[in-house]
């Protein structure tokens, strides 16, 4: 008991700091780890598009009724801060004119409650009854059934405010961290958009006034 | 025993049709929605991407989001039921073959061709029961059993103790420690009526001695 004093102390003090402001992801040890990467005026980029399987593990919010996440990292010139907006990125077709720019966090997780809240389950459950009858009338008798229920619009899981909240933290959290960045900063892009079979992706960033495009496969 | 069969057949291929007809309904219901719903959504679209150029219809026709009805198993029931019947009078439900409902299963094993009380097993009310409202569920599987938890600072109990547990939905921060191991640390987020599987390894810490000894070079 003594030990948990100290140590509930620590954790509690500790929380704040932990759950403080957004934070990304890891960067990986250099842009060259990233399956897309690029160098301008010795600031690298990397980027990976998340496949669907990749985003439902990495988030508990259903982003992929919604958007496509890539994963970003920016590692700036050493002595140079670099500024990072999620206004100077933007997703195309490759070959395509129209670009698509990052959705903010609160307005994926709306998207994601609008979804969630026109969604209903369906419940199938089977049953099976068996008996025995003796007397003036005996026998056996079986039966099999089915029984459905179907739930509520707004009941499912993700529909409520609350939830939205909840999505709304969890993608700011792990979204790119935008502001000044003088170290190595990651994190996600949720873009509006659904990818196609063989149809490649181009995302486009500026770095320091010039744009440079990333071929997302 | 033809007539006992015919029954059941009926009440199959009702039960069959039902089951088609209702997504058909959801489905409408929500493409009503969707459609009344879509000058909010095309706002908030503008709003966001009002720096973007324009998309065409195409891509405007993949950010649309995908409308499901989810499927899943419920309740399985099985039954098994005895009676003794020794009345001189004529039973009527003999006419059917078909055993009256009620009267060999015993209250909790309501039949699903109709039930005029509740149970258990009827979906319709087992519900509230495999899921906690408004609240999503924490199955936590630690490695060792004897760690601590800690949720947002807070000592919640032993990990043996909280295998599983329901929390509001939110955001936490879960921490484990155990005597002799590193802390785990995991940042948690908890959706109404969803479950999240966390699995905890403890790694055993270096004894003082072993990292002392792996420092000092004979």
């Amino acid at each position: 008991m003594n030990r948990k004093i100290p140590l509930g102390l620590l954790l509690l003090a500790a929380a704040p700091v932990v759950a403080s402001g957004p934070r990304g992801t890891v960067p990986k040890a250099s842009a060259n780890r990233y399956p897309s990467h690029a160098e301008k005026d010795g600031v690298s980029v990397g980027a990976a598009l998340l496949t669907s399987d990749e985003v439902h593990k990495t988030f508990v919010s259903e982003v992929n009724r919604c958007c496509l996440v890539v994963e970003v990292a920016f590692y700036p010139a050493k002595d140079k801060p670099q500024a990072v907006s999620l206004d100077d990125f933007s997703v195309r077709v490759v070959g395509a004119e129209t670009a698509v720019k990052p959705s903010s966090a609160k307005v994926v997780a709306a998207s994601i409650q609008k979804s969630a809240e026109s969604q209903r389950d369906i419940t199938v459950s089977p049953s099976v009854g068996v008996g025995r009858e003796s007397g003036t009338y005996h026998g056996t008798y079986t039966e099999v059934g089915v029984a459905i229920g179907v739930s509520e619009h707004g009941s499912h899981s993700g529909s409520s405010e609350r939830d939205r909240d909840t999505m709304s933290t969890e993608l700011s959290e792990k979204g790119l961290p935008e502001g000044t960045a003088s170290a190595p900063v990651a994190g996600y892009l949720y873009f509006p958009l659904t990818k196609k079979k063989n149809t490649p992706l181009q995302l486009d960033c500026v770095l320091n006034g010039n744009r440079v495009s990333l071929t997302l496969p | 025993m033809a007539a006992r069969v015919l029954l059941l057949v009926t009440l199959l291929t009702g039960h069959a049709m039902l089951a088609m007809a209702i997504p058909q309904q959801a489905l409408t219901s929500v493409q009503k929605e969707t459609a009344a719903s879509a000058g909010d959504s095309s706002k908030q679209a503008d709003d966001q991407t009002a720096a973007a150029p324009k998309m065409d219809p195409k891509d405007k026709r993949d950010t649309k989001p995908q409308q499901k009805i989810h499927v899943r198993l419920g309740t399985v029931s099985f039954g098994l039921g005895y009676s003794y019947f020794s009345g001189p009078y004529y039973y009527p439900y003999r006419v059917f073959g078909f055993y009256p409902y009620g009267v060999a299963y015993p209250a909790l094993f309501c039949d699903p061709f109709g039930c005029a009380y509740p149970s258990l097993l009827n979906p319709a009310y087992s519900g509230s029961l495999a899921y906690a409202e408004d609240k999503g569920q924490v199955k936590l599987t630690a490695d060792p059993k004897t760690a601590e938890v800690y949720i947002d600072g807070g000592y919640a109990g032993g990990a043996d103790q909280l295998k599983t547990m329901w929390l509001d939905s939110g955001a936490y921060d879960l921490s484990l420690s155990a005597k002799g191991h590193k802390a785990f640390h995991q940042r948690i987020y908890i959706l109404s009526r969803k479950s999240l599987k966390v699995l905890a390894r403890l790694e055993p810490e270096e004894a003082p001695d072993a990292a002392h000894e792996k420092g000092v070079k004979p």
